[in-house]
């Protein structure tokens, strides 16, 4: 009975042959039947991602790492050798790694990514849904949404945001406590003000004011995102009654002065700070903006040097992500362990016997007015009683198929407390 | 056990109480555990209470307010920092303010522990409870001021910051820029009106209990001093409520609380003498 996994991802997979394995949810419900009618796999989930496609159960086949990539290949219509190329395997040790490096986000395209932890979830919500999962699988995904949660509250890895949108979100977190109420002024009604104005709408803004060279065309874009349109020329007085500015257009020379903006900050008294987001090539807020009292101007050069920065640091906290990872690793070995080497039957029978020793010492008192052959009648006789009491649990414990026999075993670890050290 | 004692066994129960919560917030700020993060609020609570406990204890060995002498109005300073400091954490779910009050509140608790000022006299203005509510409010607000003034620091932290482009550090696991502003504004509506009433029934105590004893009562410093300071707070409110900086309005706010500073200890010590209880 092997603990194993076969998937495709982004590092050896293609994204053609990525989007072929693709699983919907009714078609995980489907392969997981499958696996289960061929008896290839006894307990199984599937993690279906943009960035992988991966199977990981319970197999009693000793070909059942051959058995997994045979059936992906019949149920997908897929080449076969194409599939065993670009695949990836692996059991025991390595398949629960392989999970909980992937929860961490160590193994995703942009590292520490937290979506990957949704997506795991729902994984295993689809597989206990179709009657997949059991004791392994479950305690596997379970430990493997608890090491990526552990990653994310230990280490910086998911905490820096790399893309230019992530980065200006952040600014946004860190300047408001949300962007709910906030006002803000779009200077440019070309695409990426648009789809930045539909953003913000979604986030609840409760204004959204609109500065276009063409007042009609700021108008219209004003209308679609129930804004308000300004005069171009009013656009330095209207940014300084806003909480955020968003500049998008294509103009050759800065839009925003500073000298016009501090002449409407001191004619416009405001309370809180103003973020200036500058997302024009070439700039359209001119950079001494940013040494204003109160004002918090970024631009794109400056944005995606954050980002890069943020990438390379997030490459510095591998190393720690990685050590919780073989830390959860270890724990699930251990518990894996316990369930495999026979160690039930042996902690029961410790149990057992320790309470009955426990209980011929409190006794002591009493058996000691007794003759030498009583005593040994009475050490004979619970003897017996823990052998009889043992006999049926042992041979129940061998009962059944490698599934039924690990539930069992994890059923009596947990009635008897066999985890708990004694006291 | 006598009162006395079990109020000098609380003291000391709080400070190292303090103590360790101040190790824990600092070291909360570098390491992103939860147990450092809970085991810093543990330990501010359970100061709270020892801090309470004793000042509690104290009131009943003095058969009066705890907090009629300089030191014990420390330890109510002290109180009343970790107070705020918890009900803000818990109500903001933020631990950013616990590095700068709970240091603050140790120190006012060990100043108040090490020194032992008996009062002498068991003067009549110090007893009843306008007096008590007097220096309460004046305490409860001087405690709302060192609130505004740390987080009108942190407000300068973030700021700095975010000028700088530093989106990482442990600056970036401070509250955001319009949050601290917030926080300063109603810590100074809180510390103004505290003030305001507790400074009204104080010269309305005053007026009654020294106008026989000493008539030249109104003229003294640590009555102006406090009344400037009134003054000076409303005029950084009423200013930041018509639009002032925020920036400005938290220089200002620190520069408030240097003036606290200054009338509670130097006027307090050095040149009042009617508020003067310890001799």
């Amino acid at each position: 009975m092997n603990l194993v996994f076969v998937g495709w991802d982004h590092r050896a997979a293609p994204l053609d042959l990525r989007e072929r394995l693709a699983f919907t949810p009714e078609k995980t419900r489907e392969a997981l039947e499958g696996l289960f009618a061929e008896h290839i796999l006894s307990e199984g989930a599937i993690v279906s991602t943009c960035n992988r496609a991966e199977i990981y159960g319970i197999s009693a086949r000793e070909d059942g790492l051959d058995a997994l990539a045979g059936f992906f290949s019949r149920f997908h219509r897929v080449d076969d050798a194409l599939l065993r190329q670009t695949a990836l395997s692996g059991r025991g040790d390595a398949t629960s790694r392989h999970l909980f490096r992937v929860a961490a986000g160590l193994d995703s395209m942009v590292l520490g990514e937290a979506q990957i932890l949704g997506q795991i979830r729902e994984a295993h919500r689809l597989a206990t849904a179709a009657g997949t999962v059991h004791t392994v699988t479950n305690r596997l995904f379970m430990s493997a949404l608890e090491c990526g949660k552990r990653v994310r509250a230990e280490t910086a890895l998911g905490q820096k945001p790399t893309s230019v949108a992530g980065l200006a979100l952040a600014l946004a977190g860190r300047v408001f406590e949300s962007l709910k109420g906030r006002k803000v002024l779009l200077i440019g009604a070309g695409e990426t003000a648009e789809l930045t104005a539909r953003l913000l709408a979604d986030d609840g803004v409760s204004e959204i004011l609109v500065a276009n060279r063409s007042y009609e065309k700021g108008e219209a874009l004003a209308a679609a995102i129930r804004g308000r349109a300004v005069r171009w020329e009013d656009r330095a007085r209207a940014a300084a009654g806003v909480d955020l500015v968003l500049s998008a257009t294509n103009a050759a020379e800065p839009v925003l002065t500073v000298g016009a903006l501090r002449t409407a900050l001191h004619g416009a008294p405001r309370r809180g700070p103003l973020l200036v987001l500058d997302l024009a090539v070439p700039r359209d807020v001119e950079p001494e903006v940013g040494k204003l009292s109160d004002v918090y101007r970024y631009d794109l050069d400056g944005l995606q040097e954050m980002a890069a920065a943020n990438a390379r640091s997030r490459a510095d906290e591998v190393p720690h992500a990685e050590a919780i990872v073989e830390e959860s690793v270890r724990k699930f070995q251990e518990w894996w362990g316990g369930l495999l080497q026979g160690d039930v039957v042996r902690g029961l029978r410790e149990k057992l016997e320790s309470i009955r020793r426990a209980e011929l010492e409190k006794y002591a008192g009493k058996l000691g007015a007794m003759g030498a052959s009583e005593r040994a009648a009475v050490e004979r006789l619970t003897e017996t009683l823990v052998a009889h009491i043992l006999h049926d649990p042992t041979v129940g414990l061998k009962e059944g198929d490698g599934s039924e026999r690990l539930e069992r075993a994890a059923a009596v670890r947990a009635l008897f407390r066999l985890d708990e050290r004694p006291k | 056990m006598e009162a006395a004692r079990l109020a000098s066994m609380l003291g000391w129960a709080a400070l190292v109480a303090y103590a360790l919560s101040t190790i824990l917030y600092t070291t909360s700020v570098f390491r992103t555990a939860p147990a450092i993060g809970w085991a810093a609020t543990a330990f501010a609570v359970l100061g709270a209470v020892c801090n309470f406990g004793t000042l509690y204890a104290r009131s009943v060995a003095l058969h009066s307010v705890p907090y009629r002498d300089l030191l014990g109005s420390m330890k109510l300073f002290g109180f009343f920092l970790a107070m705020l400091n918890i009900v803000l954490e818990l109500r903001h779910r933020d631990r950013s303010l616990g590095p700068f009050l709970m240091p603050a509140a140790l120190v006012f608790l060990i100043f108040a522990v090490l020194q032992t000022s008996p009062v002498h006299k068991d003067a009549p203005e110090l007893k009843g409870p306008i007096f008590a509510l007097h220096v309460t409010l004046n305490m409860l607000a001087y405690a709302a001021f060192a609130v505004a003034c740390a987080l009108s620091m942190l407000y300068l932290v973030v700021g700095r910051s975010l000028k700088k482009r530093a989106l990482s550090g442990p600056a970036s696991r401070l509250p955001s820029l319009s949050y601290l502003e917030r926080a300063n504004r109603t810590s100074l509506a809180l510390g103004i009106l505290s003030l305001s009433v507790g400074l009204f029934l104080g010269l309305f105590w005053a007026s009654r209990m020294w106008k026989g004893e000493h008539p030249q009562w109104v003229l003294d410093p640590k009555i102006w001093f406090a009344l400037m300071t009134l003054a000076f707070y409303v005029f950084v409110l009423v200013r930041a409520r018509r639009g002032a900086g925020p920036i400005s309005t938290a220089r200002l706010s620190i520069a408030g609380f240097l003036l606290v500073l200054l009338s509670y200890t130097a006027v307090n010590v050095l040149v009042s003498k009617l508020h003067d209880f310890t001799s």
